[in-house]
């Protein structure tokens, strides 16, 4: 593209075409996320239930704060390789996701800390807001593995209180899981075929 | 009777520009380089143009170690893009008749 006049015919042709190109399916790369904050809390679940199984200390609940760490190191990463090549442009819709679980997030700092001062059962409250967020997101770029999965991990916000014991860590872990690996790894799938 | 056609926008590159800007919230530098396949000294003379007449803001920042030019479309823009659009709405209308 040059900097040239063009005939009015070529004008709304350009417009049209930059327009289409702009526009792209948002299954793209939006896995990425998903995988990042769902391999996180699985792996840290697994983590606190391994050491307070092994040694009965319950500090060992710090790590819990790992995740967060763990996660933004992660998504930094991600949004640098992204953006070096392709660059980056924002639509309403990202913008709208980004604000979804800005929101989330501040809410699941707040309650983790908040389990810390006062004991209440954090894992149910963490599960209700996550499968909140994953349900948002998939009802706005209407995908439905997504949709499901955040309903899924809605409605498990139950188990934890079934189990007893440490092992609802697990089965916090495994929630996690299915409510955000799977849907994570569905979108970025969809995202490689429409390019193959 | 023919609009005149806005000379800023007649000209491929700054309308492939805002185009790219009209359809999304912000765009960085790189995106509207790969979507427009132009070379990154002729895009910098026509942001430039583009954020001297009000249609763009242009904010520089950092990402990483790499700094990072992101351009939104203004009202002005909006604006001057959608008159831009009508004025040649009226020209094929004209021509077609």
């Amino acid at each position: 593209m040059e900097e040239k006049n063009l005939t009015e015919k070529a004008s709304l042709e350009l417009i049209s075409q930059m327009i289409t190109n702009s526009r792209r399916k948002l299954e793209d790369g939006n896995g990425i996320p998903f995988l990042i904050w769902g391999y996180a809390t699985f792996f840290v679940s697994l983590m606190v239930y391994f050491f307070i199984n092994a040694t009965g200390d319950y500090h060992y609940h710090f790590l819990w704060f790992l995740i967060p760490v763990i996660g933004s190191i992660g998504m930094t990463v991600s949004k640098r390789n992204k953006t070096k090549h392709a660059g980056h442009a924002l639509n309403f819709i990202e913008r709208v996701i980004g604000n979804i679980w800005m929101v989330i997030g501040i809410a699941s700092f707040i309650a983790s800390v908040g389990a810390f001062l006062v004991r209440y059962p954090v894992l149910p409250l963490m599960l209700l807001l996550m499968g909140i967020g994953t349900a948002l997101t998939g009802l706005t770029i209407k995908f439905k593995p997504v949709i499901i999965s955040g309903f899924i991990g809605m409605a498990s916000c139950v188990l934890p209180f079934i189990i007893d014991g440490n092992g609802q860590i697990l089965v916090f872990g495994v929630i996690y899981l299915m409510m955000m690996v799977v849907p994570g790894h569905i979108l970025n799938y969809k995202g490689r075929k429409k390019y193959v | 009777m023919f609009k005149e056609l806005n000379p800023l926008l007649h000209s491929e590159l700054r309308l492939g520009i805002m185009s790219i800007l009209i359809s999304v919230e912000e765009a960085d530098f790189v995106y509207i380089r790969e979507k427009t396949g132009a070379t990154a000294g002729n895009i910098s003379v026509q942001i430039e143009k583009l954020s001297e007449a009000g249609y763009i803001e242009i904010s520089k920042g950092f990402l990483g170690k790499r700094t990072r030019t992101v351009c939104k479309i203004t009202e002005k823009g909006v604006t001057a893009f959608e008159e831009y659009v009508e004025a040649l709405k009226s020209y094929l209308d004209i021509k077609s008749r």
